[in-house]
């Protein structure tokens, strides 16, 4: 494995007596030794646990595969792919999912950013806030779906009966209704997840140079500028960051739609999370689950990797000197 | 920042953060408030907000549920995948935290990457596995599965914790005739404590809140409380406020020890992602 073939001579060491040398490297061999020992367990956890079911899936998603007939059992290659953007359902899946990812990943953004620059004054109000502000991420995300489900009710709900009431909601609630079901899981998502962002963009402007802030300050510049010329392409790296965890979060985004609208009504909120586990585990169509399931991953996958790219070009930036 | 800025200015950024604020903890103030609401004010016609306070909802979430057994099988999966995820990870964070092999960072890519895969994805083969070897059903298909992302989660946050660890301190220990184990259990974990209990807390609370997997790997006898809040909900007898009360035990508790713990639960968000 990667660990034991490490170099075996310690850097930086004048040179030593021929056996001390000797002891030395083996002491070296023994150090890798114990920590690929070390190492190991998770490896080989994550390997059998995670790997193996995956790999697995992967197979799976070339099969016509149910549990209810498993003798049918067939193989047809990339058919559950071409399934995918062949039937309306699932594309209708794969669309939903990523409008509500990026509405819900901008939206929290935006917020986020806003919040991050009030939390950024060094204060005990101010920590205060934080702490209070990060209790929805805290919250059973199962919960915030119930939670929101009562409020908006448009019957008996808290703020549904007065929304209903007044003719901003739909008769049948936000929920109930397919032209706006989707827009308010966004705004759940938003609540659950926003202070989340705002503290990676605020631990951000917290490791931002002073000096070059105060300079800009003594120079004269207005807070706007400041915000526009040196804060934000400084604060790059932490934006991508967090980005693109909340890229990938949103984009398997399941408890909330689970118990607030289930895919519904229609279709309107059958994102691809909810799309793969009906098929794979209530009508048990394995085999086109994986290949949900796999396109997924690669989605993912993507992101990360477009992400990782502009987080490295905005790192080379923020470090070069201001011009 | 450098200059005073105006009180008025500051005074105006705490009036907006208070109402940020507000606005944020509305839902969880109701989720609080309502399990102490008379079943007759939480379906009055328009709602009220003043109420008389009353115990009921507790007493319907005793006779509607086995609650000792719903706490138990959390309680059984959360601590049981904790305390497997850092028995692995806390050891792997530090071998790769350790390792002068350049391919060590890889490895530590690789665990974060098992973190960002979609979770239905290996729960359907996964599935398939616990019903061949009989596991599905029981406390422990749960636990194996939440323990590869916890350790994944715990690997990567213990490498940023022990490689910011200067290593003269263990290379010392070592000459002082420390054993190579000694030097990592005497010298090296108690520096990191503070990222042992912030990964301890992000673990828990991710086990303790997870549905997907609690919803399709248990049975009856087994399943956790997260599962069970679905099912107070909707039904004739059962209402809202058999669910503010059920959050009594399984969300409320998370939310306190989150914000006892806050500087610690800062930390593991943080820093197990940069």
């Amino acid at each position: 494995m990667a660990l034991a073939q490490g170099n075996t001579i310690e850097s930086g060491r004048a040179p030593s007596p021929a056996a001390a040398v000797r002891r030395r490297l083996s002491f070296a061999r023994r150090r890798q030794l114990f920590l690929l020992l070390f190492g190991a367990p998770a490896v080989l956890y994550v390997l059998v646990v995670a790997i193996w079911p995956l790999a697995q899936g992967v197979a799976y998603s070339f099969y016509d595969y149910s549990l209810l007939r498993p003798a049918a059992r067939s193989f047809v290659g990339f058919e559950n792919y071409r399934e995918l953007f062949a039937n309306d359902a699932a594309r209708n899946s794969i669309v939903t999912t990523f409008v509500f990812t990026l509405s819900a990943v901008t939206l929290e953004f935006l917020l986020g950013l806003g919040i991050a620059l009030l939390l950024w004054r060094e204060g005990a109000f101010q920590r205060v806030c934080l702490a209070l502000l990060l209790i929805p991420v805290t919250v059973t995300p199962i919960v915030v779906g119930l939670v929101f489900r009562a409020l908006l009710a448009p019957d008996y709900g808290m703020l549904g009966y007065y929304l209903a009431h007044w003719g901003i909601s739909p008769t049948r609630g936000f929920f109930g209704d397919p032209s706006t079901a989707l827009g308010t899981l966004v705004v759940v998502d938003a609540w659950q997840w926003t202070p989340f962002m705002a503290l990676i963009l605020l631990a951000g402007l917290k490791s931002l140079p002073t000096d070059v802030l105060e300079a800009a300050e003594a120079d004269g510049a207005t807070p706007a500028q400041r915000f526009r010329i040196i804060v934000f392409p400084m604060l790059l790296p932490a934006v991508f960051l967090a980005l693109v965890l909340r890229t990938m979060d949103a984009f398997r985004v399941f408890d909330i739609v689970f118990s607030t609208t289930n895919g519904g009504p229609a279709d309107a909120t059958d994102v691809l999370m909810i799309y793969a586990v009906k098929q794979g585990l209530q009508f048990f169509n394995i085999g086109f689950a994986s290949a949900i399931a796999n396109m997924m991953i690669v989605c993912i996958a993507v992101f990360s990797v477009a992400f990782v790219l502009l987080v490295r070009r905005a790192d080379r930036r923020a470090n070069e000197p201001a011009q | 920042m450098s200059k005073r800025p105006p009180t008025r200015v500051v005074a105006a950024e705490r009036v907006a953060l208070a109402a940020i604020v507000g606005v944020f903890l509305v839902p969880v103030a109701w989720l609080v408030t309502t399990a102490y609401k008379p079943t007759r004010d939480i379906f009055s016609y328009p709602p009220t907000f003043a109420f008389e306070p009353t115990l009921d909802h507790f007493r319907g979430v005793f006779r509607y549920f086995d609650l000792v057994s719903l706490v138990q099988s959390s309680l059984i999966i959360s601590l049981g995948s904790v305390a497997l995820s850092l028995l692995i990870g806390v050891p792997a964070g530090y071998a790769l935290a350790r390792s002068k092999s350049r391919r060590a960072v890889w490895v530590a890519y690789f665990f974060l990457a098992v973190r960002m895969v979609p979770p239905v994805a290996p729960l359907i083969p996964f599935y398939l596995m616990m019903r061949d070897i009989g596991l599905l059903g029981t406390w422990w298909a749960v636990i194996l599965i939440n323990t590869t992302l916890n350790a994944a989660f715990v690997v990567w946050m213990m490498f940023s914790y022990f490689r910011s660890l200067p290593k003269e301190l263990e290379e010392a220990a070592l000459t002082d005739g420390c054993t190579l184990f000694g030097s990592f259990f005497r010298v090296a974990l108690p520096l990191v404590v503070p990222g042992i209990v912030a990964s301890a807390l992000l673990c828990v609370m991710f086990a303790w809140n997870d549905f997907l997997y609690g919803s399709f790997l248990t049975s009856a006898e087994t399943k956790p409380i997260s599962v069970a809040l679905l099912v107070a909900y909707g039904t004739k007898d059962i209402s809202w406020g058999t669910l503010g009360a059920l959050a009594h035990f399984s969300t409320i508790p998370i939310v306190a020890i989150a914000l006892l713990l806050n500087r610690y639960f800062v930390q593991g968000l943080t820093k197990g992602v940069s």
